[in-house]
Formats: structure tokens, C-alpha cells, sequence
């Protein structure tokens, strides 16, 4: 058998870095060997020894670290989201053609603002006398940036419901022309809206936005001469898949959530 | 984990900072005991609880669940703590890495627990604290993390990045620089 040294028994000890036929060979060693047994009684004392006491954390530990962390976290998140919306509206305004566009760039430039100002709010605003921790400070710093949202998105649906009754049912053309530049204008908005809806965490509003698109698109591109079979075209699609329905129900169904969250 | 923890778990992956707080919260007094240990400066043991509890939250979602929640906390922390100390300048790293093969036990063989042997306790614990401080970062963190922690030498081995025999080096000499405290025995 080979000696036993200090590093086997402290492997020993901890049970740990040897293969079952050493720790048999120790086992065995310790029980035939006073002198071992004195020695490995004095490497564990001095083991327990050593981690005796460690240093006493202060009484408010859990306080101080968790505030910290809450401001920490609110921060990160509240310099993701500026600097993300920032470089998007960046990209927004870059790519921005044409009056109807500006317009809609405006709307969007408000609900960023506005959805901006809701994070930024709770970084900012000094603390209440009403005990309110900085989670719940953003939480409903949120709920007002979603509400901004809800009240742009349901005056957009409001214009969307409009444009598409008047795609299936006018036949003027002057008036067929007004829509069409309404469409696309709707088109950059509805896309900037889903945006905010996703970034705002309502996934169902962002995919009902999006559903909205191709509809749009549809409306904005009709030519002028486009004729009753083409208009009939349109009329089956939405009867098909509800589309109006759906973009009514969306539209009450906000303003249902807003009146009730005042 | 419980039923509980696994529902706070998902919530907080989902980046509800609340849930994540009333997940770590009970590991918060652990964590900082490891990070003493480790640091054997209770500020900087603090400012270590608090980068491990913000590092954790945002690694949340790359929580896989093979190790332990604890034992992933924990790893955080002792990366935490020696941040902590590397950042400090008080990384000290020993030059002594040459294994002795004297056995220093074996000058200790007198097991009697008489009144001298017992008077002599405190001198032995202020003894222990102080070669704990002399040791190397990396030998206090290995020796902390098997002796405190009851780390296996491979995840030590893994949160020290090195390999398993340099992490039996660094607890042997760990030790060995502990025999130190045994010398009004002698």
C-alpha cells in the first residue's frame, strides 16, 4: 500500500478526488493505525477551526442589497428601452417620404413620447410620501404608457373601420382616390403601432395589427380604375375572414379597458 | 425545486424582476457568508452580493436547470467575489506552489484535551483567521467553496477555471498554510 500523506487524508476528509480502492486502503489504515487516527482527528479539528465565525452582515443587508438591485434593474431597463425607441424613431424619421408619411411619423413620434415618458417617469420623479417601491413605481408608469397606446390604436382602428367601408361601398372615384392615400397612410401607422404594441408587451394587439396589413396594403394599392368585381373581391375577403368584425371588437374592447383602468 | 419556486422561476425568466426577488431573496445571507469567505471584507462581500444578484437576473434565462438553482447562485457569487477582490488590487496570487511532502499532522500526534490545549483555543482561532487572509484569493475561494460549500473539486475546478489537479493543489496548499494556527501546539 502506498503511504499515506496529509494530501490523501484531507481528500480523505472531503470525500472527494479518490477512487473507491484508496479510500478502502485509508479506511483500513485508520482503523489499524492510532497514530493516523491522531492525525486525521487533528486535520479535521483544524478544518472545523477554520470556518468558524465568518464575518456578520449588517442587520439590514437584505434591505440595502434589494434596493440597489431594484434601482439597478429599473435603470437597465429603462436605458434599453430609451435607447432602442430612440434608435428606432432614428430609423423612422430616416426612411420618412412624402406628407402623408410625416403625418404618420407624427403620431408615432407622440406614442413614443408619451410611451417614452411613461419609463422615464419612474426614474426621474422624486420618491411619493406614499410607500411605493420602485418595481411598483414602474409598473404603473406602464400602465400609463399602455394606455396612450390603447388610445392611439383605437382612433386608428376607428380611421381603419372607415377606410375599409368605404372600399367595399363607394363608387365614386374622387373619393376612391381620397382612400387610397388614407390606406397608405394607415399602412405606415398600423405598422408603427404594432410595433409599440409589442414593445409594450400586448403580443394579441401587435398580431392583430399585423393581420391588418395586407388589407391595407390591398386598399392603398387598388387602381384607380379598379372596377364592381374588384371592389366584390375585396367585400368576400372581409366578409370571409371577419375582418371588420374583428377590427370593431378590437376597437371596443380597448375602450372598454381604458374606461375601466381611469 | 418546489412547486413554488418553479413558479417564481418561470416568472421571473420572463423578466418580472419581483418574482426573481422572492426567489433569491432567502439565498441573500448564504451568498453573503460565501462572499466573506471569500473576501474577508464585509463591504466588499456586499458589493459581491450585489453584482451576483443583478449578473444572475440578467443570465436568468440562460439557466438551464443540469446544476442546482443554489449551486448556479452560487457560482455567481464566487465570481462575484473575486471580481470584487481583482478590482481591489487584492488579488494575491502565491508564488508557493511547490508540493511539500513533509507531513505537518504528524508533529501533532498528542491528543490529549487538557486546560493548556483549551486556554490556547482563541489564540488558535485568531491564528486561522489570519492565515486564511494570507492565503491567495484562489486558494481561499477553492478551499472555501470544498470546506464551506461542500463543492465537488470538478465544479470548483469549473467556476476557477483550471483543472482538477491544480484545484486539489490549490485546497492542499490551502491547508498546509493552515497549519500555521496549529504552532502554539507544538
Amino acid at each position: 500500500m502506498n503511504p499515506i500523506n496529509d494530501n490523501d487524508l484531507i481528500l480523505y476528509y472531503y470525500k472527494d478526488g479518490l477512487d473507491a480502492g484508496r479510500l478502502a486502503e485509508i479506511d483500513a489504515a485508520l482503523e489499524a493505525s492510532g497514530k493516523l487516527q491522531a492525525r486525521y482527528r487533528r486535520l479535521c479539528e483544524m478544518l472545523d477551526r477554520a470556518t468558524e465565525a465568518p464575518p456578520a452582515p449588517a442587520a439590514d443587508l437584505e434591505q440595502r442589497v434589494w434596493s440597489r438591485f431594484e434601482q439597478r434593474v429599473g435603470a437597465a431597463a429603462g436605458s434599453r428601452s430609451s435607447a432602442g425607441l430612440i434608435d428606432w424613431l432614428r430609423g423612422i424619421l430616416a426612411s420618412a417620404r412624402g406628407s402623408r408619411l410625416i403625418v404618420a411619423g407624427g403620431f408615432a413620434c407622440a406614442l413614443l413620447i408619451a410611451v417614452g415618458v411613461g419609463y422615464q417617469v419612474g426614474r426621474v420623479t422624486p420618491p411619493s410620501t406614499v410607500l411605493e417601491t420602485p418595481l411598483e413605481a414602474r409598473a404603473s408608469d406602464r400602465n400609463m404608457a399602455n394606455r396612450v397606446l390603447d388610445g392611439y390604436v383605437s382612433g386608428h382602428l376607428r380611421a381603419t373601420e372607415g377606410l375599409l367601408l368605404t372600399a367595399v361601398n363607394e363608387d365614386s372615384g374622387e373619393i376612391l382616390d381620397g382612400n387610397r392615400e388614407l390606406a397608405r397612410s394607415l399602412v405606415e401607422s398600423n405598422r408603427l403601432y404594432a410595433v409599440a404594441a409589442a414593445r409594450a408587451g400586448n403580443v394579441r394587439l401587435a398580431d392583430f395589427l399585423r393581420q391588418l396589413e395586407p388589407v391595407l396594403l390591398e386598399v392603398a394599392n387598388q387602381s384607380a380604375t379598379s372596377n364592381v368585381e374588384d371592389r366584390q373581391g375585396l367585400r368576400d375577403y372581409l366578409q370571409r375572414s371577419d375582418l371588420l368584425f374583428q377590427v370593431r371588437a378590437t376597437e371596443s374592447r380597448i375602450d372598454v379597458a381604458n374606461k375601466r383602468s381611469l | 425545486m418546489n412547486e413554488s419556486k418553479e413558479h417564481w422561476l418561470a416568472q421571473a425568466r420572463e423578466g418580472n424582476a419581483a418574482a426573481f426577488r422572492r426567489l433569491v431573496e432567502p439565498h441573500t445571507r448564504p451568498l453573503y457568508g460565501l462572499c466573506a469567505r471569500i473576501t474577508r471584507d464585509s463591504a466588499l462581500a456586499e458589493d459581491a452580493v450585489q453584482e451576483a444578484l443583478f449578473n444572475a437576473w440578467r443570465h436568468l434565462p440562460g439557466f438551464d436547470g443540469r446544476a442546482g438553482f443554489r449551486t448556479w447562485l452560487h457560482r455567481i457569487a464566487v465570481n462575484a467575489a473575486l471580481e470584487q477582490l481583482r478590482k481591489r488590487g487584492r488579488h494575491r496570487q502565491e508564488s508557493d506552489t511547490a508540493d511539500c511532502d513533509d507531513d505537518f499532522l504528524e508533529a501533532h500526534v498528542d491528543e490529549s484535551s487538557g486546560p493548556d490545549r483549551r486556554a490556547i483555543g482563541a489564540e488558535i482561532h485568531q491564528q486561522t483567521e489570519r492565515q486564511l487572509e494570507r492565503m491567495s484569493a484562489i486558494e481561499r475561494t477553492a478551499f472555501v467553496m470544498r470546506h464551506n460549500e461542500g463543492q465537488s473539486l470538478e465544479e470548483i475546478a469549473h467556476v476557477l477555471s483550471m483543472n482538477t489537479n491544480a484545484c486539489k493543489q490549490a485546497i492542499f496548499r490551502a491547508v498546509r498554510k493552515l497549519r500555521i494556527a496549529l504552532e502554539p501546539l507544538r
